[in-house]
């Protein structure tokens, strides 16, 4: 080997200068990982010492002016009393409470004395007597020396040092009964004297309690001495993570898996952990000097809505579950948050907060503490996103309405086929070579026989399932089989391009149609329609009158009427303002009288209009409704009515030929229709039959041969949870991900690459993803027409509309808590939640209200103001308590409860007001009548509770106080005299009987501004006098001795109130003869 | 049409099974093949050779007396009679001859083929009645039910081997046309609305029966040459039996009698 050569590395080269700098930068990361552990990363120590201050500081104010506000309130002379009331209970009482608590206290070491001894004897004596026990009976001889033991130990004494008070002591010789007896003697003595001691206190603890009530109500919240603790407690407060571990068995939480969730999002938001802000207190930005332009920096408020930690307590939902983030991130807002690339569930934000309500709540309609969620779900049925979306549970009638008809066309193939195997089997069974083959034969045939009758029993519960469903499911826009005789012609074309600028407040969405495609549509429109039906011509009416009608009866609760500013009336059904311009006045004269009623009754089974040839064929007449609703050609259940919401309103022929006449003068003069005769060309209407395919027309309409079509769109129930990869963003995915918005301006909450953008750009513009993509045929589009969230005011799509629906969109997830999470009540909550379904769906809360705290579009309309308020529709918050449910389903299904004066209302005849006739399936009467018994907590079934039979003085008793001048019940409550019941304010009494719940009525006669605030029945007219309700006005001298229930013994009376027993009342009130018997 | 088409094969296939397997019915010991209205391989009987039997049954000792029958639950039936109406289990003419008595053959007379008869068996209802009281008649024969009254009966036949049928029949209606198609002993029939009223039907696959009159006579003729069994079955004593050979145009008498101290089978 030769040699190196050169100079020697190790001699030769130093590594001292990399060595020191490689020194230096060692130091440098170390001193830069121990920033960052202790401020980089952790930016909550920062947040905690911030707040720490700062609630300190606030603390420090707070103690100040609770201290000042408390010496007013003890200084005061309310307090003084309370106090000296207190002290002067306290006084009295203490010379026998301090004398009852020797006693206490002497019985207390009485017994401790005697304890030990008595133990030890009560084991003797036990032991031995077990001794006795395990001798056989036939050992006489054994058993009686055993006994003799027993007996011995029992006279057995023992020394006990027994206490008599005052220190002094005496020694007792005690045996095994005498100690027994002592024991039981001193318990008894005990409970005695304690019982004896609480009597003498409860003078001074009605006064505590009596100061301590006046205290809690002038000193709200925590006291001087309480935030003092709390303050002290801030000043050594430490520095530290917060977290709240849930943990529930097999929690699947946020997807964390078995070993459950960790959130520690109170290391921030270090005011929301009710042991640092107890949760009686509620803090603010603004209580702890920080302004809300440097809100983000600085998350101290408290929870705003406390009352929901009475359900969702902390340590069973942490924080995360509701509100999405990553809760365990603790390294910078943006990760705690989620809101980066691989988090799946980032925070929520504000305005779309209540989405996660929907983790748990997808099955409500409406969600208390829910606002903006619940706008959303109902934005989502009534602008008809139904139509194409389909969404698990919403509307899902007529899907269950075709499984049905599916059931039933196998089950009868089914039972054809047994039609033909039965006769065949017989025959074989008649032929058979030997009796055995023909038993089995006949056998199977008649088994066979008894199948097909089964098959026959399921089809009749299908048909009436079936019957039903069709009375439940509705469509979002009007039934366009009908418009040759509903329309003018001309007018469609403009409606197609114009749907939003003629009626602005419309629920159908604008489609971008070029004109081509409005001319096939609106040729198949046309064409498709009934031909060949006229209706009579009708002479006009009263258009001041209809004006009046429309305005008082309740038209107004669901439909607007007016333009702009001058628009009144509720938003649920359409702005009638322009309806002159397109309707025909025959039909609108039919609608009105009954919008249910349709020109041809449709059979699902057929696929077809059943004609009158169809009956005539049959020999039938010509005649369907809900009564007649089976097909004359197969037997089964017809379309009968218009897949409409809008209910009869019971108008006689001639209210309804007034409204109509004040309606048809609803329009712009100045508007013009250019004729439109393309829309006869068949050619055209073959294109536009496609087109109208193509965009989904029949998933808010009903259109001829279109009746099947399914929903077009995709299925929203899980949109939330989709990835982000599948919501095509187009060209704006870069946009997106750099947080620049469409209009070229900076997205203010940074990128939008996010479901929520997504949703929120398409529900802005639903055309937005096709920008700058090349697609000349229509049909290449995107086809989601633009759905109308526009204001009427502003013109201006609303924002809050679209936070709704983004957000009940974000919250449409896959389920990802655990299924005990999911609110699927069993119990009454379950009967609320399902008849909130069917109160939203027909819009019962345009005139009723049902929640506490509901408004009503009713009770804003200018008719109804000032003295009219007395002539809304009833409140409905105590419904299910008030009334028999038996009751209840009769008059929903009738409201007139007449089969033949129905032009009325069944109880509150005197209303201008129309309670509708819905024609509601048996399955929705069923669940409303449940709904209103569960919001009044009443059990079902319902058993009426038994009255007593009011004796012969009862009567008259109850007689004179129901005519008493201090009781004029039947000046306001109706009897059915028309010139009376004119003026009449309340019910007809005769009613009663079916109708009201006894225990209610008792309620509602004492106190009914408690029931109802703001009734018109009067309060007082009982009052309390010690366990019973007596009347307030002049009793009879006769009766003053009566010793019952006053208000109790009014009610079982008007219980039982005929109408014979009413007119005679009605002669005693007025004085004379007995008025004419009303109808 | 798939569930139609499988259920065939089904029905088929059982069939073939059933008619592997039970080559010989276990209950009468009739050869497979001779029941019902199958087409019979047989010939036809030889009139020139057939002979007859007839013959008297009678009661031994004293006829059990008749209860009334009491038809009080009905006011139209009692008015049909003057008199109360005796129970009909054992009907006796002078010298103790016996109605209603089935008197048939026992063998199997599968070899000959036999047509039904086109003429309808006929059973009437009348005075809440049925007449006759016994009727036999042949399988694939049909059996006409006509109503005298004024009142609505039902005819309610439980036979074992055919299928089981109740129809209400009400004053004026048509008659009621059934066929039997399988041979069957005693089915009883009755009315659910006058649960007095019975009667039974027999059943058979030849032309070899004949029930009693009032008289106890009966005739089974057109018999080929050879010997036989005849059973009388009668519905409270049951059956006897006793053989008899027939040579070709021989026409032969048996009498049988039932014993009234027994009460049957």
């Amino acid at each position: 080997m030769p040699e190196p050569s050169g100079p020697d590395p190790i001699t030769g080269k130093s590594w001292s200068t990399i060595m020191l700098v490689s020194t230096f930068l060692l130091m440098l990361t170390v001193a830069w990982s121990l920033w960052s552990e202790f401020f980089g990363l952790r930016p909550w120590r920062a947040y905690q010492r911030d707040f720490a201050s700062a609630y300190q500081d606030f603390l420090g104010k707070q103690i100040a002016a609770q201290t000042k506000a408390e010496a007013a309130v003890y200084s005061s002379p309310e307090y003084k009393k309370l106090k000296a009331d207190l002290d002067a209970a306290q006084q009295s009482a203490k010379p026998k409470d301090d004398e009852f608590a020797r006693r206490i206290a002497l019985a207390d070491l009485q017994r401790t004395a005697i304890t030990p001894a008595f133990q030890s004897a009560r084991g003797q004596v036990g032991a031995l007597i077990y001794q006795v026990e395990i001798i056989p009976e036939s050992n006489k001889s054994a058993r009686d020396s055993a006994k003799k033991d027993v007996d011995g130990a029992k006279a057995e004494t023992y020394e006990v040092e027994y206490p008599l008070g005052d220190g002094k002591t005496e020694i007792r010789k005690m045996n095994y009964d005498q100690l027994n007896a002592g024991f039981t003697d001193l318990m008894a003595l005990k409970a005695s004297l304690v019982a004896q001691q609480a009597e003498v206190d409860s003078s001074v603890k009605i006064a505590q309690i009596k100061l301590n009530e006046f205290v809690k109500e002038k000193l709200p919240g925590p006291s001087a001495a309480g935030l003092q603790n709390l303050r002290n407690a801030m000043s050594t407060f430490k520095i530290d993570m917060h977290q709240i571990n849930v943990n529930p068995p097999g929690a699947m939480l946020n997807y964390v898996g078995g070993i459950g969730l960790v959130d520690r999002c109170q290391s921030c938001h270090i005011a929301m952990d009710p042991l640092v802000v107890p949760v009686t207190m509620t803090l603010t930005k603004a209580d702890l000097g920080r302004t809300m332009a440097a809100s983000h920096d600085a998350p101290f408020t408290s929870h705003p809505d406390q009352d929901l930690f009475n359900w969702h307590p902390l340590e069973k939902f942490g924080c995360s579950p509701c509100h999405g983030g990553n809760g365990r991130a603790l390294d910078s807002a943006e990760r705690g948050h989620g809101r980066y690339e691989h988090w799946l569930w980032p925070l929520n934000y504000r305005e779309n907060f209540t989405a996660g309500c929907q983790n748990c709540h997808a099955s409500d309609m409406v969600t208390e503490h829910a606002e903006v969620l619940n706008r959303g779900r109902s934005l989502y049925r009534t602008r008809g996103c139904i139509g194409c979306h389909k969404y698990s549970g919403f509307d899902d009638e007529n899907e269950r309405l075709t499984t049905t008809r599916q059931q039933i066309m196998q089950l009868e193939s089914t039972k054809h086929d047994y039609s033909i195997e039965i006769p065949r089997l017989n025959h074989q069974a008649d032929i058979a070579p030997d009796n055995d083959t023909a038993h089995k034969l006949n056998a199977r045939a008649t088994s066979l026989t008894i199948e097909s009758s089964k098959i026959d029993a399921q089809l009749q519960t299908l048909e009436s399932v079936s019957s039903s469903l069709m009375r439940e499911s509705k469509r979002v826009g009007p039934d366009l089989k009908e418009v040759r005789m509903k329309l003018r012609k001309e007018w469609i074309p403009v409606w197609l391009t114009q749907t939003h600028t003629f009626r602005p407040t419309t629920k159908m969405p604008q489609f971008r149609l070029e004109q081509d495609e409005v001319q096939k549509i609106a040729a198949f429109i046309w064409q498709q329609g009934i031909a060949g039906q006229k209706l009579n011509p009708v002479a006009p009416g009263n258009a001041g009158h209809g004006k009046e009608l429309v305005e008082s009866r309740g038209c107004l609760s669901c439909h607007s009427i007016g333009e702009d500013s001058k628009t009144i009336g509720g938003d649920f059904a359409a702005n009638l303002s322009r309806i002159g311009e397109k309707e025909n006045y025959e039909y609108l004269v039919r609608w009105v009288h009954n919008p249910r009623e349709r020109t041809l009754p449709y059979c699902p089974f057929e696929k077809k209009d059943i004609t009158p040839e169809d009956y005539k064929k049959h020999r039938l007449p010509f005649q369907f409704d809900l009564d007649h609703s089976r097909c004359p050609n197969d037997g089964h259940q017809l379309e009968v009515q218009q897949p409409t919401i809008m209910p009869s309103l019971r108008l006689s022929d001639e209210d309804s030929r007034d409204v109509a006449t004040y309606l048809m003068a609803q329009k712009h003069t100045n508007a013009t229709y250019p004729p439109a005769p393309y829309m006869d060309d068949p050619k055209l209407a073959a294109a536009g039959r496609a087109l109208v395919q193509h965009y989904g027309c029949a998933g808010c309409h009903e259109i001829t041969g279109l009746e099947d079509e399914g929903r077009i769109g995709t299925e929203l129930t899980n949109e939330g949870s989709k990835p982000i990869e599948r919501l095509d963003f187009a060209r704006y995915t870069e946009d997106a991900k750099r947080g620049m918005l469409i209009n070229g301006k900076t997205s203010p909450r940074g990128p939008w690459y996010d479901s929520k953008g997504f949703f929120e750009a398409k529900l802005n513009d639903p055309a937005v993803f096709d920008h700058a993509k090349f697609k000349p045929d229509p049909m290449d589009r995107l086809r989601m027409p633009a759905p109308n969230l526009t204001d009427p005011k502003t013109h201006q799509i609303d924002k809050n509309d679209v936070d709704a629906l983004v957000t009940f969109l974000l919250g449409s997830v896959d389920p990802q808590l655990p299924t005990e999470y999911m609110y699927r009540p069993a119990d009454r909550r379950h009967a609320i939640q399902e008849g909130w379904w069917i109160v939203t769906k027909y819009n019962c809360i345009g005139c009723h209200q049902i929640g506490i705290d509901q408004k009503t579009t009713m009770q804003d309309l200018p008719f109804y103001q000032a003295e009219n308020k007395a002539n809304l529709p009833p409140v409905l918050t105590s419904e299910g308590a008030r009334v028999n449910p038996e009751w209840l389903k009769r008059f929903l299904a009738n409201p007139s409860l007449s089969t033949t004066d129905t032009n009325k209302n069944g109880v509150r005849n005197y209303l201008q007001v129309r309670m509708p006739t819905f024609s509601l399936a048996d399955n929705e009467i069923r669940k409303l009548v449940l709904f209103f018994e569960a919001l009044s907590s009443q059990e079902e079934p319902y058993i009426a509770p038994k009255s007593e039979s009011l004796t012969n003085t009862e009567t008259t008793f109850a007689r004179a106080l129901f005519t008493n001048p201090a009781a004029p019940c039947l000046k306001c409550h109706a009897t059915g005299d028309p010139a009376h019941d004119k003026n009449a304010t309340a019910p007809n009494f005769t009613l009663a009987a079916e109708r009201l719940r006894e225990p209610w009525a008792e309620r509602w006669v004492t106190d009914p501004a408690k029931i109802i605030p703001g009734t018109s029945m009067p309060s007082g007219l009982f009052r309390r006098e010690g366990d019973r309700w007596v009347f307030t006005g002049a009793i009879p001298s006769e009766f003053r001795s009566y010793a019952g229930d006053h208000a109790n013994l009014m009610v079982r009376y008007l219980m039982g109130i005929t109408p014979d027993e009413q007119r005679r009342l009605q002669g005693r009130s007025s004085g004379g003869g007995a008025s004419p018997p009303g109808k | 049409m798939r569930i139609r088409y499988s259920a065939y094969v089904l029905v088929a296939a059982g069939l073939a099974f059933a008619l592997v397997s039970c080559g010989k019915s276990p209950e009468t010991g009739q050869p497979a093949g001779g029941g019902g209205s199958a087409p019979a391989a047989g010939q036809a009987v030889d009139a020139a050779t057939a002979g007859s039997v007839t013959g008297t049954i009678k009661l031994d000792g004293a006829a059990p007396a008749m209860k009334n029958i009491n038809m009080s639950a009905e006011a139209y039936c009692m008015s049909q009679h003057a008199t109360p109406v005796k129970d009909e289990s054992v009907v006796t003419g002078p010298g103790g001859t016996l109605s209603n008595v089935v008197v048939y053959i026992q063998e199997d007379m599968s070899k000959y083929s036999f047509a039904a008869p086109t003429d309808p068996a006929k059973f009437d209802q009348k005075g809440c009645q049925y007449h006759p009281h016994v009727l036999g008649m042949m399988a694939g024969q049909t059996l006409q039910v006509t109503n005298s009254d004024t009142t609505t009966h039902n005819i309610h036949p439980v036979p074992k081997d055919n299928r089981d049928w109740n129809q209400s029949q009400p004053p004026g209606a048509a008659p009621i046309m059934e066929v039997f198609a399988r041979p069957e002993n005693a089915i009883p029939v009755k009315c659910n609305v006058h649960p007095w009223m019975k009667s039974y039907l027999f059943v058979f696959k030849n032309p070899y029966f004949s029930v009693t009159g009032a008289d106890g006579k009966f005739s089974i003729a057109n018999l080929p040459p050879g010997t036989y069994t005849i059973v009388a079955w009668q519905e409270q004593f049951g059956t006897t039996t006793q053989q008899v050979t027939i040579g070709a145009k021989e026409s032969k008498s048996v009498n049988l009698s039932f014993n009234a101290a027994s009460s049957g089978d």
